[in-house]
């Protein structure tokens, strides 16, 4: 790799640094706060290795859980939403894997309720902010990790009851994917970028769960060959869209790693990181190129780099962890 | 009213952001005719400006995508076609070769 460790090392402590300077506008603990910030910020504590530093986060993310076991956009919104809900699910059911509170875990079980309880008929989720194909990835990816590392926080039917239910999110999913290898929504996504590269990462786990049963290995494959296809000369995705070339970079990380087809992928990423780089404010990420920095995606950037850090390891399951995938 | 900017700065298929006190409006000039709108996408505050402005075969006008998410917004309306929140629009005025708006 063309990238060294020695290089990306210093950028992730002095932005690490900086999200901290940034802590009263992204922290509950201060106030009112956009939870989808909030868990990108959480989700760096976690591959930071801080999380056990932060359990006051933690369970101010769980004080403004609504009795439906839901979260709207903002920590003060009173309706539940399935795309923000999967994210505070996703951080609270990691993060308790460090810190091991039972209010924490008792939170996790009402997410769980909640996405079986919302889930459709045909399988999927909704949420009038995003596509379909968003609203149930994310859920999906929330099972993914319950089914992976969680099976010890709920009881045995209902267990049985998620594995139905991710089952049918999955094939939600799957059979969705266009003869291209991309996933598309007319609405949302017509490029079909950011939603192909969620979209493999979240269906991968099903291959480490369910064997090729849902030939899950081959749609992933062609995502990943779809994304190599419209990678641009100079390394970004997506009309040099920030957040979603940090999406790909990520995502053909794992997804690659899983499928063992590195090699293939190894330049691209390369060419998305450089890009990347290029790309950060004095302080932190903006979302396209010469715009001001955004705390958002200040903390897409330092996850791509952690990502980086652990795909650079010999051992697969290094990047595995940082989705959760593992213990 | 607040002047936006001179419309020869913005030739037909052209755009251009103009911040005024902090507030960031695109201009877009599309077809003979000049739009202004808050640059952020209501939905995860993605820049408009370098939205792709399409027409829809179901909808009668001119719209603009949002990079981000694909939102959607009228560029004479600002209405999203059913999403949870709408773009801000303000109407210009032309008065000879300037633009002008009203926050």
């Amino acid at each position: 790799m063309s990238i060294r460790l020695d290089q990306v090392q210093p950028i992730i402590d002095r932005e690490y640094d900086y999200l901290m300077t940034e802590h009263p506008h992204w922290s509950l603990t201060k106030g009112d706060q956009d939870l989808e910030l909030v868990a990108h910020a959480l989700r760096v504590l976690l591959h930071m290795k801080t999380t056990p530093q932060h359990l006051a986060e933690y369970l101010a993310l769980v004080d403004c859980q609504h009795a439906d076991g839901g979260w709207g956009k903002m920590s003060s919104n009173k309706e539940s939403a399935a795309w923000v809900t999967a994210f505070c699910a996703l951080m609270l059911i990691r993060g308790n894997l460090h810190l091991k509170h039972p209010r924490i875990a008792e939170a996790v079980r009402k997410c769980a309720r909640y996405f079986l309880e919302t889930q459709k008929e045909d399988g999927k989720w909704s949420d009038p902010s995003w596509a379909d194909l968003d609203a149930v990835s994310h859920p999906i990816s929330f099972f993914d990790v319950l089914l992976a590392v969680g099976r010890n926080l709920v009881d045995e039917p209902t267990m049985a009851r998620i594995k139905d239910a991710w089952r049918k999110g999955m094939r939600f999913m799957l059979e969705r994917q266009a003869a291209d290898g991309g996933w598309y929504d007319p609405e949302f996504h017509p490029t079909g970028v950011e939603i192909t590269a969620h979209l493999i990462q979240d269906s991968i786990v099903a291959d480490l769960v369910l064997g090729n049963e849902l030939n899950v290995r081959d749609c992933c494959q062609k995502g990943v060959l779809k994304l190599l296809s419209v990678q641009a000369a100079d390394g970004s995705w997506d009309g040099e869209n920030v957040d979603h070339t940090m999406d790909c970079t990520r995502s053909i990380m794992l997804v690659c790693s899983i499928l063992g087809t590195r090699a293939q992928c190894d330049r691209a990423i390369e060419r998305g990181l450089e890009w990347i780089l290029k790309q950060k404010c004095d302080k932190g990420w903006p979302d396209f190129p010469g715009m001001e920095t955004n705390l958002e995606r200040t903390c897409d950037g330092l996850d791509t780099l952690l990502k980086y850090k652990a795909y650079s390891q010999p051992v697969t399951t290094a990047i595995v962890k940082l989705w959760g995938y593992a213990a | 009213m607040i002047f936006l900017a001179k419309a020869a700065e913005i030739p037909e298929g052209e755009r251009k952001l103009v911040k005024i006190n902090g507030l960031e409006v695109a201009v877009f000039h599309h077809e003979g005719r000049f739009y202004a709108l808050n640059n952020a996408c209501p939905h995860r505050q993605g820049p408009l400006i370098r939205g792709t402005i399409e027409t829809a075969a179901e909808r009668a006008g001119c719209f603009i995508r949002c990079p981000m998410h694909g939102w959607k917004f009228d560029l004479t309306t600002g209405d999203s076609n059913g999403r949870p929140a709408n773009a801000t629009i303000y109407p210009i005025d032309q008065r000879g070769a300037e633009l002008f708006i009203e926050l």
